[in-house]
């Protein structure tokens, strides 16, 4: 589904290079994590991965479903379905979640040549997937995550990925932040949304997420490039030693 | 620039037809004495030192020829719904019966052309009475020369349910030419009703329109008071509306400048007794080499009174907005609670802000806030939205319509509401 190869980022304009060779293959069915320090790059595999304009890929290539994307638009990538859980959702004062939603699902509709949906239809369908993280039908009048708490921003991010539905969900640091009542709601979200089609890449710090969803996969980023990969054992493994001690050993 | 006599750009206020010039006489004629004393603004007043009034300037105005409307002209599409059996026409200025409605009002109400009601009591007391600007051109100018204009009084306790929808039309009339709207509002004790004041030009040809309002609120009044601008493109449009307040009236006032080339809003609410409340919104959509300047005063001269301003501005191109919030507190008004806020969002990379609020408060216990912002749209929300699917293009228009709406919501009239949601984007969607 995914393939990473070689890819080099640096921020538009600056010459320090912050992705410096990573790898990556995801496929069909599997749930990745990505964990390293402060700083490793984790964050920004994923931003450059969905298309933030503020990054520029200065060498390697990003395939999705076969297709080259890594020179695509943020919006065309997710037209093909890729989607990106912000560890900072932005509050957008003015539109509410239901008019972003709609736009949105309409736009991808679209583009991949389905049946859009009317007003009527849409509310049904937002309404079936409020259930998933457990809030309440007025959290779709509700100006995009302004004046929600962290929590309440981080569920959004979630419900926006069942609604999307997208084939290939980078989760940035979902878990931060979440008390531990938010975090389960959070991750039997994620639990839900996940299935044999689609796959799920979580990028963290702690290992604390992982106790809730369950990784096939976890890898360990440090300085720009992915380091280490294996299962869960490995984020016992830094759990118990942390990256000090894995640095040292790699080194 | 060297100083213009108001004369030697807009000519001919002396040419009303006698019956029209006899009406209003003492105050045409105190009028004229200011106008011909009174030099046109330039930069070097400091009012006036960031707005370029080029577009006045490089023309001569002529007055429109008194006279019948013209009747068959087709307006159905500017009518709102809700005021049907409500509405004054002004077409060039002049008063169109055929286009106008005013039905099923409450006893004792007027709604109608300023010239049928020349020696009304109310009118003779009132009109001319407000408007008190200081070393002003525009005032006197239509002081002198309008000819129609809306009359509205409302009796004690009487609550007009529809809005009263005031259209000014401007049609293709070639030559550069002026109009004055004039309106005068009066409502006694308790009075309630909703003012739709729209100006639309019909084409792209040059105009000056110079309205003054004045509205006289007694004890208890209330009224909401939309303006709508939608002037043609090469218009100039300098307004002067005032409204003056007594004891509990309420006046929410809520300015929508969209159109021409020039625009010059001086709104002025003057607090006349104590316990007031008082809203002077406004929302600013601009691009192009358009000006839209609003210069507002709120004039707190007794204690207890609340006012809210919240103008926000967008700029496209090359336009420029300028802000000048006066706030007034007098020395014995207290307990004034006062809030101004201009918010500014900047979508071109050429485009021109100038803000500056502006208290002079000489009461010690009073609560004044004022704020003054001036943005752009943020990449990361733009690359928010688009991460969700929306295009580029989409994720901008989106945010521009997002930051516009929250002064739109306010419209107490559901068409009004409409018509400016498809404004905003319509603007959006501007080349």
């Amino acid at each position: 589904m995914l393939e990473i190869r070689n890819l080099h980022a640096v921020v538009e304009g600056e010459e320090l290079e912050i992705l410096k060779g990573v790898n990556l293959t995801v496929n069909k069915g599997e749930i990745h994590a990505i964990m390293g320090p402060n700083g490793s790059g984790k964050s920004t595999l994923s931003k450059v991965v969905s298309g933030h304009p503020e990054y520029e890929v200065t060498e390697g290539t990003i395939l999705f479903e076969g297709e080259d994307i890594t020179e695509m638009d943020a919006d065309e990538r997710a037209h093909l379905g890729l989607f990106l859980a912000f560890q900072y959702p932005v509050e957008v004062p003015g539109i509410t979640n239901k008019t972003l939603l709609r736009e949105a699902y309409n736009t991808i509709a679209r583009a991949n040549e389905r049946e859009e949906l009317d007003p009527l239809e849409f509310e049904d369908y937002l309404v079936s997937k409020l259930e998933i993280i457990e809030m309440k039908d007025e959290f779709l009048n509700r100006s995009i995550n302004t004046g929600f708490s962290g929590g309440e921003k981080k569920k959004n991010e979630i419900f926006q990925m069942a609604v999307l539905n997208p084939r290939l969900s980078f989760l940035d640091e979902t878990d931060s932040g979440l008390d531990i009542d938010a975090l389960k709601v959070v991750s039997d979200g994620v639990n839900k949304i996940a299935s044999p089609e689609n796959a799920i890449v979580m990028i963290t710090h702690y290992q604390r997420l992982l106790n809730y969803i369950k990784p096939d996969f976890v890898h360990v980023m440090m300085n720009g490039k992915i380091v280490k990969s294996g299962d869960i054992s490995l984020a016992e493994e830094l759990e118990a030693n942390g990256y000090d001690q894995m640095q040292k050993e790699l080194a | 620039m060297s100083s213009v006599s108001t004369k030697e750009l807009i000519h001919a206020y002396v040419q009303l037809p006698g019956v029209l010039r006899e009406n209003f006489k003492e105050l045409r004629s105190q009028a004229k004495e200011n106008l011909d004393t009174c030099a046109f603004p330039t930069k070097k007043d400091e009012e006036w030192r960031f707005t370029d009034l080029k577009s006045i300037t490089s023309n001569k105005f002529e007055s429109v020829d008194t006279g019948i409307a013209q009747a068959d002209l087709e307006l159905d599409e500017y009518h709102l719904p809700e005021a049907m059996s409500s509405r004054l026409v002004f077409i060039d200025g002049n008063f169109s019966p055929s286009h106008s409605a005013i039905e099923g009002m409450p006893d004792g109400v007027i709604v109608g052309n300023i010239n049928d009601f020349p020696e009304h009591e109310q009118l003779r007391s009132h009109l001319g009475t407000m408007t008190n600007y200081e070393d002003d051109v525009f005032v006197p100018l239509n002081d002198v020369n309008f000819q129609d204009g809306t009359f509205i009084f409302v009796p004690k306790e009487t609550v007009i349910e529809q809005p009263i929808h005031i259209l000014n039309v401007f049609t293709h009339r070639n030559n550069p030419h002026f109009v004055t709207p004039r309106v005068l509002f009066v409502g006694e004790m308790y009075s309630k009703a909703t003012i739709i004041e729209e100006h639309i030009g019909l084409s792209d040809n040059v105009y000056l329109n110079v309205p003054v309002n004045e509205f006289r609120l007694y004890s208890g009044a209330h009224v909401h008071h939309a303006r709508i601008q939608r002037d043609s493109k090469n218009a100039s449009h300098i307004s002067r509306p005032v409204a003056m307040l007594d004891a509990h009236a309420e006046y929410h006032s809520y300015t929508i400048c969209l159109g021409s080339k020039l625009f010059r809003n001086e709104p002025r609410v003057i607090q006349n007794a104590e316990e007031v409340d008082f809203t002077v919104d406004g929302l600013v959509l601009i691009d192009g080499e358009q000006i839209a300047d609003t210069h507002s005063i709120m004039d707190h001269r007794f204690s207890h009174g609340n006012s809210h301003q919240l103008h926000k501005v967008v700029v496209n191109d090359q336009a420029h907005s300028i802000f000048n919030g006066k706030i007034f507190v007098a020395k014995d008004a207290q307990k004034i609670d006062s809030f101004q806020e201009n918010r500014n969002l900047l979508i071109s990379d050429t485009g021109k802000v100038n803000t500056k609020p502006q208290l002079e408060i000489f009461a010690d216990d009073v609560r004044c806030s004022h704020g003054a912002t001036i943005g752009q749209l943020q990449d990361e929300e733009v690359f928010y939205l688009q991460s969700r699917g929306l295009t580029e293009q989409k994720s901008r228009e989106l945010l521009v319509y997002a930051f516009a709406l929250e002064s739109v919501e306010s419209m107490a009239v559901k068409s009004v509401e409409e018509l400016l949601l498809k404004e905003v984007i319509a603007y959006t969607n501007r080349d």
